[in-house]
């Protein structure tokens, strides 16, 4: 929490006008005995009406949120806005199948009413019903749990937060960069559960978004290029703009893109490659989090995101890459975008390797989902993206561990005769069951014989998951780790968005395919 | 859900404590939400549910200075404090340069797109078409997922310069995926309707199983340049890439597919097949849109593409004003459709020698905005076509193609009858040549 409080803030400040004018936007985020014990009677009326119409369990989640986004281009303040939600949502389990109701209006007879919703969309579901839900077991919990932050980016002044994104722009305008343009999110989540099995946790998360991205045109050919910056967002507070080399990175992004626009269009071929953990987390997230969420692997997912090529029984037998692949699924890992002290059915945090010594040992699971493999607890994985949302499986942290030896870039750039080394986010697409993929990165570069050289465009690698993780030959060590994430994970249907981060040092891929993606 | 009445009066109660707060000008926009959905998989519902919110929006102006501010609570108190929170943001931020007044009154046609029974969802009704649908995956011994959804919302707006709108629109949307026993065989269909009545259920699902089973062992064949057959599925799944390019800004700020050398625009090029015209309609029968653009003009057909030429962009209210000419009225929605009679697919694998019949594409991306490359895979059912007859199923390949170039008047060589898969009309299109890239092992 902020060593700060909101008084003393207030009145130390520059914000007095904004902090008067604006009490609820404040005073709804403070403690408030007389709100809390509001919203413990709508969930206990929420909850005993569940029982009272037959369901054998019950959960609620009663969220109030909050967001501040400011977006601008070069020296311009596009839009400042800010955003409240609170409502509720209660699952309810009757004769084995699942129901759920969700409204803005946070009353005990709202909640009464979306228990007779609930519990009557649950017994229509039931007929259809081949198999009935069972639970994982899970302790009853009673507990309070707040991210880490610093300073708290709500009791910042507005002003700060434009002169750092005027200041940033400023800074990626060096010559030859068109546009430049960035925004800022902070997210604030104000989290109660309860359930039929007696847990009630209270929970904030603090997230604080920044992103940007330089365009190079040139107006005599029509030619244009650009850099984006959008992979670091954090479950931090407004420290991490204060300690993070923004700067530093703008105007990297800036000369970068200049050179882009420049730069010679990529040989296609077969390479050596070295992903940076700016662009290998998205593709730890598509290639490793998705293919072992366990609800893919059942056929939840099978008329959306799809299945995956990992089967229900693999766990343990299939090998998932190298010998030197080792991911681990983590929701307490600090910084990380999935990082929560409980999941949204109260399930505690925990780490967990996913694939050991490069084989696939375990799933991501909830607590419906654990005993379909034979496992008596969860890892934890439930999440809804709002309280209007239907809580389901959501990926946590998923981290490539790096080598305990001290192997720096140099290192594994050392022995490659023809090689690219792939930073940033780029375009990235992946079939339906994880096999088939293509990742593009946003600064691309040659490697010739173990030195870094010119820069490259269109160029975007190709590979199949299990193919791909078997080359790597080459992880980076500690002092390379880096966590970036993702805060736009789409799953679901109706979609649902989901924030994730993934830890990785920069690895080695061995003569991986390389596409020319202007050349078409 | 609201009525009209009581949506405005949210709004103006807004607009009004806007006013007292200091706004200079101000717009208050209220969507009210009511959605209902269930979705389905190995043959069970595995998350079905009900929500509604209200979402109220100030939007406003002190001294050309903007502030915006949301919540979704409609009580008196919450409602001064969403002006009083505006305002104060307002005040805090530097003069928007791009400010443009808000709109004024102005005369809007009757929503269409609204059907009231698709508003109100009778779940046990629900889950006897999902049984109904289940029981034709289970004949044919497939495993079904789907997802069956219906939303109705109530969109109103007041601003300081007395414009008032108040527009309601229903949407039900069913989607089916079959899978074989066997693993090797996998078919999709969809269908929406702003009428849950015009949705078959049981016809989607039977189309999802026959490619389900019409799929099964496809057989790889070499990646590279092949005709093809874009199902209207198909096409809506790359369709938006083009669509959302006619933004006349970034194409006059030169960086947009339809830039051109020396600070031109494509403006007035015959880009496209003399086949296809690309219009947006809100009064079309099958796809009734907003009376409205977002920004409040009164919506009307048109035309971004006439045979094959690019007709007009889409200009804001600022970028028009930039430009000394009126913003434009839509798009606010887009018909792809046949300037010439249609062609049926029979038609189209009938005249086919040899290649690649597509039903559906899956995560399309964006390679390259300067050409509209996009890289996405097959799924859910490709044939291989041969001397007019579907010959086999194939493995799913990757593709890197670009949208410009799949429609140019040397790539179209038929265009069928456009349907309805929302926000889009598209028909069915014969392409000389589409570019493969690797072969997918996934089903």
């Amino acid at each position: 929490m902020s060593p700060v409080s909101r008084r003393e803030f207030i009145y130390g400040s520059g914000v007095l006008l904004a902090a008067t004018c604006v009490p609820e936007w404040a005073s709804a985020f403070q403690p408030s005995p007389e709100r809390e014990a509001r919203r413990t009677e709508v969930a206990d009326a929420a909850l005993k009406a569940a029982a009272g119409l037959g369901a054998t369990y019950a959960d609620i989640r009663i969220n109030r949120y909050r967001r501040e986004s400011i977006s601008t281009r070069e020296q311009q303040v596009q839009n400042v806005s800010r955003s409240m939600s609170y409502g509720f949502g209660l699952r309810v389990l009757v004769n084995g199948a699942w129901g759920f109701a969700a409204s803005n209006v946070v009353e005990p007879a709202a909640a009464r009413a979306a228990a007779e919703q609930a519990v009557a969309i649950a017994k229509a579901n039931a007929m259809l019903a081949t198999r009935k839900v069972t639970l994982a077991e899970a302790d009853p919990v009673v507990a309070t749990w707040t991210s880490a932050f610093k300073k708290d980016p709500f009791e910042v002044p507005l002003e700060d937060k434009i002169a750092f994104l005027l200041k940033l722009n400023k800074t990626a305008l060096v010559p030859g960069v068109s546009f430049v343009t960035s925004q800022i999110l902070f997210a604030d989540e104000q989290k109660y559960f309860a359930s039929s099995e007696g847990s009630r946790i209270t929970q904030r998360l603090i997230r604080t978004y920044p992103q940007f991205q330089t365009t190079a045109t040139d107006r005599a050919s029509g030619d244009f290029q650009s850099r984006p910056v959008v992979d670091r967002a954090k479950l931090l507070g407004y420290e991490y703009v204060e300690e993070y080399p923004w700067l530093a990175d703008a105007e990297k992004a800036g000369h970068e893109v200049v050179e882009k626009l420049k730069s010679r269009p990529v040989a296609p071929g077969r390479y050596d490659i070295v992903v940076d953990p700016s662009q290998l987390f998205l593709a730890i997230h598509e290639s490793v989090g998705h293919s072992t969420e366990l609800d893919r692997a059942l056929g939840y997912e099978a008329n959306m995101a799809g299945t995956s090529f990992i089967k229900p029984a693999d766990a343990g037998r299939l090998r998932f890459g190298s010998n030197i692949v080792n991911l681990v699924g983590d929701r307490t890992q600090p910084g990380g975008l999935a990082t929560t002290g409980y999941d949204d059915e109260g399930v505690k945090s925990e780490a967990w390797h996913i694939v050991r010594d490069g084989m696939f040992v375990d799933w991501q699971t909830t607590r419906e989902l654990a005993p379909l493999v034979g496992q008596k607890r969860s890892h934890g994985c439930l999440h809804s993206d709002s309280w209007a949302s239907v809580p389901f499986p959501r990926m946590p942290n998923v981290s490539l561990q790096p080598a305990q030896q001290d192997i720096t870039l140099d290192n594994l750039f050392a022995d490659i005769k023809r090689g690219l080394f792939i930073e940033g986010r780029g375009v990235s697409s992946i079939d339906q069951q994880r096999y088939n993929f293509q990742f593009g990165g946003a600064i691309i570069r040659e490697i010739r014989d173990g030195k870094l050289g010119a820069m490259v465009k269109d160029a975007a690698y190709q590979s199949r998951t299990p193919d791909f993780w078997a080359s790597c030959d080459g992880v980076g060590g500690p002092a390379t780790y880096r966590l970036w994430g993702t805060a736009a994970d789409g799953k679901g249907e109706p979609g649902q968005t989901n924030q994730v981060s993934h830890g990785c040092p920069p690895a080695r891929f061995r003569n991986i395919t390389v596409l020319n993606t202007a050349a078409i | 859900m609201l009525t009209r009445d009581e949506a405005l009066k949210i709004c103006e109660a807004v607009l009004e404590h806007a006013k007292a707060a200091g706004a200079d000008d101000a717009s208050v926009s209220l969507n009210n939400s009511v959605e209902s959905h269930a979705r389905f998989a190995d043959n069970r519902v595995t998350t079905s549910g009900r929500s509604e919110d209200v979402d109220i929006t100030a939007t406003v102006w002190v001294d050309r200075r903007r502030g915006a501010a949301t919540v979704n609570d409609t009580g008196a108190v919450a409602l001064e404090q969403l002006a009083a929170d505006a305002v104060a943001i307002a005040r805090l931020s530097p003069v928007q340069r791009e400010y443009v007044p808000t709109i004024g009154p102005l005369q809007y046609a009757e929503d269409r797109g609204y059907a009231a029974a698709t508003a109100t969802t009778d779940v046990t009704a629900r889950a006897r078409a999902l049984q109904a649908v289940l029981e034709v995956c289970r004949a044919q011994k497939v495993t079904g997922a789907g997802f069956h959804t219906t939303r109705a919302s109530a969109a109103a707006t007041a601003t300081a310069n007395g414009n008032r709108r108040y527009f309601r629109s229903t949407r039900a949307d069913f989607s089916v995926t079959a899978r074989t026993a066997d693993g090797t065989g996998s078919g999709y269909y969809s269908g929406d309707h702003f009428d849950l009545s015009r949705l078959d259920a049981q016809q989607i699902a039977t189309q999802a199983v026959n490619k389900a089973v019409r799929s099964r062992q496809p057989l790889p064949i070499e990646p590279g340049n092949y005709p093809v057959i874009l199902e209207p599925q198909a096409v809506s799944d790359v369709i938006g890439f083009l669509t959302a390019a006619f933004d006349a800004r970034t194409a006059e700020e030169g960086r947009s597919a339809f830039s051109a050398k020396d600070g031109k625009t494509r403006l007035g090029e015959t880009m496209f097949s003399e086949r296809l015209n690309l219009y947006s309609d809100p009064m079309h029968a099958e796809l009734p849109a907003s009376p409205a653009t977002d920004e409040g003009i009164p919506a009307a057909r048109l035309s971004l593409v006439r045979n094959g030429v690019i007709e007009n962009f889409r200009y804001n209210r600022f970028w028009a004003q930039e430009r000394k000419r009126d913003a434009t009225p839509g798009p606010v929605n887009y018909i792809l459709e046949s300037t010439q009679p249609p062609v049926s697919m029979d038609e189209m694998i009938k005249g086919m020698k040899r290649g690649l019949l597509i039903s559906r594409f899956w995560y399309v991306r964006l390679v390259d905005p300067r050409t509209l490359v996009l890289t996405g895979l097959t799924r859910d059912g490709l044939w291989w076509v041969e001397n007019g007859q579907i010959r086999n199923p194939v493995r799913n390949l990757r593709f890197n193609q670009s949208v410009l170039a799949m429609l140019t008047p040397w790539n179209v060589e038929a265009v069928g009858a456009s349907q309805r898969l929302a926000p889009y009309m598209v028909p069915p299109l014969k392409l000389a040549s589409f570019t493969f890239t690797s072969i997918s092992d996934a089903i």
